[in-house]
């Protein structure tokens, strides 16, 4: 029975062959045009909180009490070895880091700048954010490995491009930095540049200098204390249950999430995903009345045929099927030409990015990278496929309602 | 007679006029709502970047923002008082002698801006006066009571009527200490602006820092504050003639080329946006004018059979079809024109969203829209040709149909 | 010539050869002292074990030129206590520095302020000296490699380049030192890629006791927006190797010889 309403609807859909092309053609663009919206929005959200989590804070992160809104030396996190063993036996810990931390000033010959040391372990680094990826300009290969290091004498520095700039430093170039250690004296030490990182995060391309970490040890007086402990984890979603076990294992120090350093990076998130559905309501409502419309008007026109159906002892209910099969087809093949080339064009939006250099100078000022690469996500595809679903559903109700009102008699003998 | 068959048959299809009515006028609505609402916001923006210090146009030497020394310094401020005086295009200016000291509270020192500011002019051209938290703005009579910002206080530890100290530079680069009061506290909302700026009347300054007839810059607020560029312009030409080639007049969109960049991408996605949505309400146009047509196949075969041709055919539905245009977006216009003046002057606001913008120096809350005439007039213009050109396929198509099966069509 | 005597110097010159080649290169050497050697004696004659001046310092722009007049008290190169005497705006501003820490007592604002590290790249006192300059005055002994790079005429020149671990910011510094009284006449830093920053000076040598000493030294920076720049200091007084108090090097004298 069911072959036989699909087979009817596909035949009155092939009649009018250019209204439901055009039908077909306007979902799939419109199903097009939100991909790609959603898509880029959704990529260029991600990559900025991307950045921030992966080289700055990581999903979780460890101070100790008072750091953050007042960075001392003083305030260290003592027990590192604890956290050691507690990290390395969570599965759900993807890679953590410890960092020593201090602020100070870095002087060459032709200038000086306020600037903070992060003494790290680069292969710790390698792990959790790839940092090596950052090293700009883009050099071959074994240039990239000669960069990424500190060097024999780990008096070496991978240091912002921005603050690169302002000091007129190039690879190789002398750096002194000066602080005060843990004992309050003022030292200074040399470093020299191995690589220059553009990390798209403001605050590190301009502030950040990072030295090996035995070199930061010993130039602050510091033993085993840490300063920062940037934890990340193999699922996002586990966030705030790895964030309370912490602080149940170690009340004495400070267990914030990422969107409790920097909220306005989960409101970038969340004004995304407002923006993206109310443009796919937008969209789907127009969808809906041009559905509407098509099948209003092609029941109309069928009344007759309709009329001589009934007579003739088709239920009102096959009748109802025809027509609902009908648009459901529309909106199907809507839905998967829409699908398939929404979804090619974000797969090479995906690999190839959206270059909008032409606007560097906004990009540059807020630390984010000109090249925007689209995400793809199952949700939107089932999010669409809903709403066409919806409005395909919808959209007969109308002319339904007018079919079941009108008389199979009154019908036939209207002309 | 085109023109009365076209209206007869508008109003004999009201069903669908009235749709297409509708569908065309809230389209038009929207367009005309959602450039209200970008182009609103981002001058709202904007402006409250420019207007919290900056200022729309800033008269400094030409090494100045580069090199920000004492060697870089406006050394005749009345001179160039003299020519702005004699401007008629400017509203007001006043002068600022920035300069960077280190605060000592009891506990800590911290480095921060001081800055020597006319306080009854400033109330003019920045929102210092209006961001004042706790105690009370400056007066001209003023001398060494400060006007700190919120963050820096905090770092200082200090609150009004407290005493600090701060050592620095004078304009001739001697040593220069002095004690100061705290008079009031403001907080503009940007972070990095309230944890490192102080003001201080500028009379007292000048005394203390050997700044007589000095200033780091002018700021100037133009009558049209639009004509920001062109009066940038003006003045840029008569300093060089009157004081010294030395000299620039800067509008803000030279000095914040990246916000300003920042805001026409947010323009051009918001536009990618809407150009999605009206490429999905061009099919529907188009389809719905296909359906109309359609239904009258058979009585345009028998006007064909009378002898119009198909060119005077075309002519009656084109003249429909624009005619029906024309009314909606001219209703959506009307409706789209009521929202922006509406929300003009009660903003959305939208909670939530003030961290993101205070990370880009951007204190914002409320997003309002702006009533532009010229912008709806474009953006009916735009949605009437889009209409238009969506109808041309049905029609076109409908008139090759030859007479006798279009008479039979069933 | 008999036996003997031709074996005497058969045995005796291959000696007087030996002898010759190392001794004459070491007679040579002799005159010419080491580098190290320069270096160390300019230092001694700079510093000697203490120090008490008094001075003029003239910090000249292409607008103004100022004029203060100070004393300083030093011991080595490790603790130092500086008096501003004139004008009567900065008279009474003190500052101590004990190794590489350094205070400032401001009368007018009745404050001790320990100079943060921000502000060590900062003129003292308006001056094209920095704070750092005072505070490290990184001994050239212990931080550079030294080389001669030449010897003719009343001077030597010296190179020295600053040692791997050595915190100085310069990529080269280079001395004249006049070979008759061992002190410094001009001192040209260099940054690593050999560009000039700045020069100073020493001239006007006079007598003070047993002592001869520099007693003008011009400090000029070389960079392009510093054109125009110029420091002088004029010394009027000086004692070395005297007895100094050793109260003057703690911080309670930061206000007890303020006035």
């Amino acid at each position: 029975m069911f072959s036989m309403t699909a087979k009817i609807a596909w035949a009155s859909l092939v009649r009018r062959r250019v209204r439901s092309l055009m039908v077909v053609i306007m979902i799939a663009i419109s199903l097009w045009g939100l991909l790609f919206i959603e898509g880029i929005y959704d990529g260029m959200t991600e990559q900025m909180i991307d950045t921030a989590i992966r080289v700055d804070c990581g999903h979780i992160s460890i101070f100790a009490q008072g750091y953050r809104l007042d960075p001392d030396l003083y305030k260290q996190i003592a027990d590192s070895a604890v956290i050691d063993e507690v990290l390395q036996h969570d599965q759900r810990v993807r890679s953590y880091t410890k960092r020593l931390q201090q602020t100070g000033l870095v002087s060459t010959a032709h200038a000086a700048r306020g600037a903070s040391i992060y003494g790290v372990n680069l292969q710790d680094e390698e792990r959790q954010c790839s940092l090596s990826g950052y090293l700009y300009p883009r050099a071959n290969s074994d240039r990239i490995q000669r960069e990424y290091d500190f060097g024999v004498k780990l008096c070496g520095a991978l240091i912002g491009y921005k603050l690169a700039d302002k000091l007129q430093v190039k690879i190789g170039s002398k750096l002194i930095f000066s602080a005060q250690n843990l004992q309050g004296e003022l030292q200074s030490m040399v470093l020299k540049v191995s690589g220059v990182l553009k990390s798209n995060n403001m605050l590190f391309d301009d502030k950040v200098i990072f030295v090996s970490a035995a070199t930061a040890r010993k130039f602050l007086g510091l033993e085993g204390q840490v300063s920062h402990v940037a934890i990340l984890l193999n699922d996002e979603t586990q966030t705030l249950a790895v964030q309370q076990e912490l602080s149940r294992e170690f009340p004495q120090l400070e267990i914030l999430r990422w969107d409790q350093l920097y909220p306005a990076l989960l409101q970038s998130r969340q004004m995304m995903k407002v923006s993206n559905m109310v443009i796919s309501t937008l969209i789907f409502c127009a969808v809906s009345l041009g559905i509407i419309g098509v099948m209003l008007v092609s029941v109309l026109e069928r009344l007759r045929e309709f009329g001589i159906m009934q007579a003739v002892g088709t239920t009102f209910g096959q009748i109802r099927n025809i027509v609902v099969v009908e648009s459901l087809l529309l909106g199907g093949s809507g839905f998967i030409l829409g699908a398939v080339i929404g979804g090619l064009t974000l797969v090479y939006f995906r690999a190839y990015g959206l270059d909008l250099s032409v606007f560097s100078t906004a990009f540059e000022q807020f630390g984010m990278d000109a090249v925007t690469y689209a995400v793809i996500r199952p949700s939107f595809f089932i999010n669409a496929a809903i709403a066409v679903l919806m409005s395909t559903l919808v959209s007969v109700l109308l002319p339904l309602r007018v079919l079941k009102s009108s008389q199979p008699v009154e019908i036939i003998s209207k002309l | 007679m085109i023109f009365q068959l076209a209206v007869r048959n508008i109003l004999a299809h009201k069903k669908r006029s009235i749709v297409t009515l509708i569908l065309i006028a809230s389209s038009t609505a929207m367009l005309v709502f959602a450039s209200a609402w970008m182009e609103g916001s981002h001058a709202l923006m904007l402006k409250n970047a420019v207007e919290i210090y900056p200022g729309y146009i800033q008269i400094c030497d030409k090494d100045f923002p580069a090199a920000t020394s004492y060697d870089h310094l406006i050394f005749d401020a009345s001179a160039i008082e003299k020519i702005l005086n004699n401007q008629p295009n400017i509203a007001s200016y006043a002068m600022r002698f920035e300069s960077f000291v280190l605060f000592s509270g009891d506990e800590k020192s911290v480095g921060a801006m001081l800055t020597g500011v006319q306080p009854a002019r400033e109330v003019y051209l920045s929102r210092l006066a209006a961001s004042l938290q706790r105690g009370s703005y400056l007066t001209t009579d003023d001398t060494n009571q400060i006007y700190i910002g919120a963050e820096l206080a905090k770092r200082l530890k200090v609150e009004v009527d407290d005493e600090l100290a701060f050592v620095g530079s004078g304009a001739d680069y001697s040593f220069t200490a002095d004690k100061v009061i705290i008079k009031g506290i403001f907080k503009t909302g940007l972070f990095d602006f309230d944890a490192s700026s102080a003001f201080i009347n500028k009379k007292y300054f000048d005394h203390i820092m050997a700044a007589q007839n000095l200033a780091t810059q002018f700021v100037v607020l133009p009558k049209n504050p639009q004509l920001a560029q062109q009066v940038a312009e003006i003045l840029n030409a008569e300093l060089s003639i009157k004081v010294a080639e030395q000299y620039q007049a800067q509008s803000w969109q030279q000095r914040m080329s990246g916000l300003v960049q920042a805001m026409e991408l947010d323009s051009m996605f918001g536009y990618i946006t809407l150009g999605v949505i009206f490429i999905v309400i061009f099919f529907v146009v188009m389809i719905y004018t296909l359906l109309a047509v359609y239904g009258r196949v058979r009585e345009i075969g028998v006007m064909r059979a009378i002898g119009t041709t198909p060119s005077q055919i075309m002519a009656m539905l084109m003249l429909e079809n624009g005619l029906l245009a024309s009314l909606s977006v001219f209703a959506g216009g009307i409706v789209g024109g009521i929202l922006a003046v509406y929300f003009e002057y009660n903003p959305i606001v939208i909670s939530g969203m003030e961290e993101q913008f205070k990370q880009y120096g951007l204190a914002v809350s409320s997003m309002p829209t702006i009533f532009m005439p010229a912008m709806i007039v474009r953006d009916m213009t735009v949605m009437f040709v889009l209409t238009l050109l969506s109808t041309l396929y049905p029609v076109l198509k409908v008139n090759r149909i030859p007479p006798i099966e279009a008479i039979h069509h069933v | 010539m008999s036996l003997c005597t031709r074996s005497l110097i058969v045995l005796l010159l291959p000696l007087l050869v030996v002898t010759c080649c190392v001794a004459v290169p070491l007679v040579f050497a002799l005159d010419q002292p080491a580098a190290e050697i320069i270096i160390q004696r300019v230092e001694d004659n700079l510093n000697g074990d203490s120090l008490v001046m008094d001075f003029t310092m003239v910090v000249a722009t292409q607008r103004f030129q100022r004029t203060m007049r100070m004393r300083s008290y030093a011991v080595g190169t490790h603790k130092s206590f500086v008096q501003i005497l004139y004008p009567g705006k900065d008279r009474g501003i003190t500052f101590l520095k004990i190794d590489n820490a350094m205070w400032q007592y401001v009368p007018r604002i009745e404050k001790i302020i320990k100079i943060p590290v921000s502000m060590m790249l900062q003129s003292w006192m308006g001056s094209d000296f920095t704070n750092d300059d005072l505070v490290r005055e990184s001994s050239l002994s212990a931080d550079y490699q030294k080389k001669i790079l030449s010897a003719d005429g009343q001077m030597f020149l010296i190179e020295l380049i600053p040692k791997d671990e050595a915190a100085v910011v310069w990529g080269k510094v280079v001395m004249g030192v006049d070979k008759g009284n061992y002190l410094p006449t001009k001192v040209s830093y260099f940054d690593e890629d050999g560009l000039l920053i700045r020069e100073l000076i020493y001239t006007d040598v006079q007598q003070f006791g047993t002592r001869l000493y520099p007693t003008r030294w011009i400090m000029l920076p070389k960079q392009a927006h510093k054109v125009g720049h110029q420091t002088t200091v004029q010394i009027s007084n000086l004692v070395m190797d005297s007895e100094i108090d050793p109260v003057y090097f703690t911080k309670r004298a930061l206000k007890q010889f303020s006035q």
